[in-house]
């Protein structure tokens, strides 16, 4: 198979929030920037954000301050958190969401025409910065226009299918061209992985179909260390049908306005659970009592519970949910007049590749930002972080790739490397029978969700375990794609992103058996209990020798410490 | 396979290894809330992994999965299947397949940047920026765009000459940065190059948007009243009509007796149901006044009393439609005035665009003028009878027999500007010995619209020469609309083409037509 090779000084891997940003970053560093995605520009999995990202700017409340935000990230995400990085966020913020309106972002203004600020979960002041329900929308579009107006490579639907890494430096990666099928080969003096979250290694998630982790899986491979793995957000309310929508989003306002939820038998059962604050408990609270309810079979045909507003005014539904009216009007559900079907769905892995201060890896002249990245959010991630983090962290990739990729000479890749992926694909093409990429998908999807989900129990995490360890054995050689021709070759990806889902499984399956203990979003039926004396500690995940192997290493911390520990 | 199964047929094409494109058509079971893009997953789960389709979002957010669904371009995962019913899934248009329903955007990318498409400053914003909440109103109205280039898609000005008109997304995207006080370059100008006044109004590209972004209106027309203070709006072939309107009150000239002269202030029946007055509009008064006197007669026939009120004056449509902002509200308070003064509640026009410009654009002016809408409701012509008088109870009776295969041609104003679609469809169905054919695309642009007509004839006739090849096609006698632009301008374009004995109506002639045979 013959490829092309193309030189770069920073290579961004995702286009999403972080990546973009970065990519801006580094063009402002005088350096040759490339830019990839599995999708086209501009749609990458950030575009569905609606809530909002959070600043302190104290529009609205003025005490607040980074030093608030700081701790109530730190209490959010259960003390595991990496402070110096949450410090950076913090201090941070602010700066950031200025860069995106000098960009020409426009965010909901106060009265003054200062940036609106609302109240989300779990945070002492008002200060998530939104533009409506579409904030997430309004950070890709403004990045994008930014993008536009630099000098940035981008090069749409181009799957990175490998880190190309030697002695503990990145020089690039290999990628495969969607619209040509032709391998694609890229030579970077730095490499930043912007891949963004892995949601799609559960049945049900709210997260884009392009979310198959695959950047924790290259990561892992080329040698990186990656931390809280086991860190898995399940949000309460995601949608149960159509099969293309399941899990998709279903806001919190739902609630917030008054929306109830109800079990078959039409019983209000959050008061078996928070009977004081009921529909309106934390989210993992939230998560946990309509699983529960499902699984204990006072669910719904199609699997969820049902989430009613109908008591409501049709018109207040109208003005305060509309993008819900249409979400489920688009599937043939009015909620003005029936209730809303939901169950849990998974939402962000709080965990992944570890960064220091300056976004960098452990692996040189590789750095990592947004959801890809680990230690920012600890056991949990606050409403309103995660957009943060895409852009605080997204610019300091960004500023150090191009540092680093100024003072460094083009690296000599390893091109064997290269001709095992080109064998790669020669071999699945070739191959004749076998199990298509999405039966193996499929299979990984429900034992994710039934093993290694909201709950977890030290004896099913074993078994998810072992069920991974065999579908790689027995399945992936057996991977058959249908279309032979390397055009838009869908399965083909496919192929590519399974043995990636596979990666990332085992990692979160054998990181929540390790942790002994519940905490955050991970939550152990057989440990119900937080053990701040023996688990204030991160997993860390690195692959050695080929195996992949699990240690407990202490919290990163500055200033604050958890009652015990 | 149940026998809700839905019957699909998707467009297949590698460029690659095909000589050329062609369909397959699947079998897929129905469930409960089945979107498109359930569809396409089925379909390459069970039965052909290769095909290829763009989806990621699933929730209408990304524009990833736009393509063209049962004739119109689409968001594949918010397009609901109806049990029962067949689908055709095909690629987007304007654009090359790079398989299936994958098409690559390129060409649109390539125009888009080549305007700029992002703020341009002079010099860095103080930070924080204060920005007040007035000024983003007009921004965001048209920042939702997804970049689904569905719109482009459908887009018949695109479809007839993209080189000179940019389209609807970078029309938005121009009218986004022009309304952001942050930006200082000269997006007017540019807009005015990319074919500002090239655009129908058609409204075509808002009908298929999956977040319903009013271009037209909230980006073109906005734009045309900034060109028109620049001094770059009206073009040349408007401003007579501008000016007539300016003049005489009337956007066309006077050739012989205007209807409003050969007609009482009050045409009164014996024991009238109902009361309304009567909008002619200019083309209806100065130039259609036999379709004038038809409607009147319908109405006479239905026991409606009518005011035809003498102060009306055009409703400036035109000056709207080219951002002559001024003389456009000028015209409001006229009409306003001499149709409140009558004390009537339902004011009733055949004219597509009169009905449209008071339904849409008079409120917002009143409100300025007189801080609340005009007291009275305006109608279609079709609507009104239809809805308001109601289909049964209509005068059947006297409805004479037109042995005539007809066809009929939705006026864009009259579908997509006020939602009124089947209404004139019933009224020529109830005509006894009617044969009606649908059209293929009844519902494409004739081209009139927008100024479009009077100011960039030779693209004018480009798209109705696109309709007259459809109207030609049904096979019909006569083709019946329910506006007078489209009238004109259907009868001027098969004149030209030679197809002179397709007769060309309004729904009130051919129903007077009936009327008059039993007399
Ligand atoms: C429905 C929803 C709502 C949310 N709402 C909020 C909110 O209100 N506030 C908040 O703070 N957070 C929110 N989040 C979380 C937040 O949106 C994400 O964490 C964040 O957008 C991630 O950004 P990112 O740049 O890291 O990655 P993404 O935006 O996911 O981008 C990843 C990029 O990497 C590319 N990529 C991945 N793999 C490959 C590969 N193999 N080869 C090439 N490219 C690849 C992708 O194509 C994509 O371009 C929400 C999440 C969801 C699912
Ligand atoms: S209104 Fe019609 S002509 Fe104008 S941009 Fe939209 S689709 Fe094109
Ligand atoms: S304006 Fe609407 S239809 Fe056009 S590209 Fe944007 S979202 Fe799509």
């Amino acid at each position: 198979m013959t490829y092309e090779t193309i030189d770069t000084d920073v290579l961004v891997i995702g286009a999403g929030g972080a990546g973009a940003r970065a990519a801006i970053e580094a063009a402002n560093h005088n350096v040759m920037v490339t830019l990839l995605s599995k999708e086209l520009l501009g749609k990458a999995h950030t575009c569905m954000a609606e809530g909002g990202v959070n600043a302190t700017f104290a529009n609205v409340d003025p005490p607040d301050n980074w030093e608030v935000h700081f701790k109530d990230t730190i209490e959010g995400g259960a003390w595991i958190n990496n402070q110096k990085l949450v410090e950076i966020l913090t201090r941070e913020a602010c700066d950031r969401i200025m860069d995106l309106e000098e960009y020409g972002a426009i965010f909901d203004r106060t009265p003054e025409g200062k940036i609106m600020q609302r109240p989300f979960g779990k945070q002492t002041y008002r200060r998530t910065c939104y533009a409506a329900d579409r904030t997430g929308h309004e950070m890709m579009v403004t990045l994008t226009e930014e993008i536009r107006r630099r000098d940035v490579d981008v090069m749409e639907e181009v799957f990175v299918t490998n880190l190309l890494a030697k002695d503990n430096q990145v020089q690039g990666a290999v990628g495969i061209s969607f619209k040509t099928g032709s391998l694609l080969v890229f030579k970077a003096k730095a490499t930043i992985l912007a891949s963004g979250g892995g949601g799609r290694v559960y049945k049900i998630t709210s997260n884009a179909a392009q979310d198959t982790g695959d950047g924790y899986a290259v990561a892992y491979h080329a040698g990186c260390r990656l931390l809280d793995m086991e860190m898995v957000q399940f949000h309460p309310t995601g949608m149960v049908f159509p099969e293309s929508h399941r899990g998709c989003l279903v806001t919190e306002g739902v609630r917030g306005e008054g929306g109830l939820l109800k079990n078959i038998k039409g019983e209000r059962f959050m008061q078996r659970y928070d009977a004081k604050r009921m529909e309106l408990a934390g989210r993992d609270v939230v998560a946990r009592a309509n699983a529960t309810e499902i699984l204990e079979g006072r669910g719904t045909e199609h699997g969820g519970v049902y989430l009613d507003v109908t008591h409501l005014p049709p018109h207040i539904i109208e003005e305060r949910l509309p993008t819900m009216l249409e979400q489920f009007l688009d599937v043939g559900v009015d909620i003005r007049k029936e209730p809303m079907e939901v169950a849990p769905t998974a939402h962000h892995l709080m965990g992944g590749v570890e960064i220091n201060e300056n976004a960098e890896t452990t692996l040189k002249g590789m750095y990592a930002a947004g959801e890809i990245a680990g230690g920012v959010h600890g056991g949990n991630r606050l409403g309103g972080n995660a957009l943060a983090d895409t852009q605080v962290f997204g610019k300091r990739a960004g500023e150090n790739a191009a540092m680093f990729a100024k003072k460094s000479s083009m690296p000599i890749i390893d091109r064997s490397q290269v001709e095992k992926e080109a064998n790669k694909i020669s071999t699945i093409l070739e191959r004749k029978e076998g199990i298509r990429p999405h039966e193996i998908k499929n299979r990984l999807q429900t034992l994710m969700w039934d093993k290694v989900g909201i709950f977890r129990t030290g004896q099913e995490l074993q078994e998810a375990v072992q069920a991974i360890e065999e579908m790689k054995a027995k399945d992936l050689p057996r991977l058959f794609v249908m279309d032979k021709h390397t055009r838009y070759n869908k399965e083909l990806i496919e192929t590519f992103e399974i043995e990636n889902m596979l990666t990332i499984a085992e990692m979160i399956a054998k990181a929540a058996l390790m942790r002994e203990e519940s905490r955050g979003a991970h939550f152990r039926k057989d440990f119900p209990k937080t053990d701040n004396k023996n688990w204030f500690a991160n997993i860390y995940i690195q692959k050695k020798m080929g195996q992949m192997t699990l240690t407990k290493l202490p919290v990163v911390v500055t200033t604050l410490k958890p009652e015990g520990a | 396979m149940p026998e809700d199964a839905v019957q699909v047929k998707v467009f297949r094409y590698n460029p690659d290894t095909d000589k050329e494109p062609h369909y397959e058509t699947y079998k897929v079971p129905y469930t409960q809330g089945m979107v498109v893009l359930d569809v396409l997953n089925y379909i390459s789960e069970h039965y052909d992994g290769s095909l290829a389709y763009r989806w990621a979002c699933r929730a209408g957010q990304c524009g990833s999965c736009a393509m063209i669904i049962n004739g119109k371009p689409r968001a594949a995962c918010r397009t609901l299947v109806e049990k029962g019913k067949p689908l055709t899934i095909t690629p987007l248009v304007q654009f090359p397949v790079v398989k299936d329903l994958v098409v690559d955007y390129e060409r649109g990318t390539r125009r888009l940047v080549k305007i700029k498409p992002y703020v341009q400053r002079l010099k860095s914003p103080s930070r924080p920026e204060i920005i007040s909440k007035e000024d983003i109103v007009d921004v965001k109205e048209i920042r939702g765009c997804i970049e689904c280039w569905a719109c482009v898609s459908a887009c018949p000005v695109v479809g007839e000459a993209w080189q000179e008109f940019a389209g609807p997304l970078i029309h938005r995207q121009l009218a986004r940065l022009k309304l952001d006080k942050r930006d200082t370059e000269e997006r007017v100008k540019t807009a005015f190059i990319e074919g500002l006044y090239d655009c129908t109004t058609c409204k075509t590209c808002v009908e298929v948007c999956p977040k319903k972004i009013d271009i037209p209106g909230k980006a073109i027309e906005k734009m045309r009243a900034i060109a028109v203070k620049e001094g770059l709006g009206p073009l040349e072939g408007q401003k007579p009509f501008i000016e007539a309107i300016e003049r005489t009150g009337r956007s066309v000239e006077r050739q012989s007796t205007p209807l409003l002269e050969q007609v009482p202030d009050v045409i009164d029946v014996d024991d009238p149901i109902d009361e309304v007055a009567f909008f002619t509009g200019c083309l209806v008064d100065y130039r259609l006044q036999s379709t004038g006197f038809n409607a009147l007669e319908v109405l006479k026939r239905n026991r409606i009393k009518v005011h035809i009120p003498k102060a009306q004056s055009s409703c400036a449509s035109p000056a709207f439609r080219s951002g002559v902002v001024d003389l456009a509200h000028q015209q409001v308070k006229k009409n306003v005035d001499a149709l409140e003064k009558l004390g009537i509640t339902k004011v009733i026009s055949l004219c597509a665009g009169c009905a449209m410009t008071m339904k849409n654009d008079f409120p917002a002016v009143t409100k300025k003028i007189y801080n609340r809408e005009p007291n009275y409701k305006v109608y279609d012509f079709t609507e009104y009878l239809v809805r308001e008088v109601g289909i049964d109870k209509l005068n059947i009776k006297d409805l004479g027999e037109i042995k005539m295969k007809v066809t009929y041609h939705d006026p864009c104003h009259l579908n997509r500007g006020q939602g009124i679609h089947d209404e004139p469809r019933q009224l020529i169905k109830l005509i006894p010995g009617i044969t009606f054919i649908e059209m293929e695309e009844a519902d494409r642009c004739c081209g009139s619209g927008g100024g479009v007509r009077t100011g960039r004839r030779p693209l004018s006739m480009a798209l109705a020469r696109r309709k007259a090849e459809f109207i030609i096609k049904s096979g019909a006698d006569a083709v019946i609309t329910e506006c007078p632009f489209c009238l004109i301008q259907i009868r001027d374009i098969l004149n030209q083409l030679g197809y002179q004995h397709i007769q060309v109506y309004n729904v009130p002639d051919l129903m007077a037509m009936a009327y008059n045979k039993t007399k």
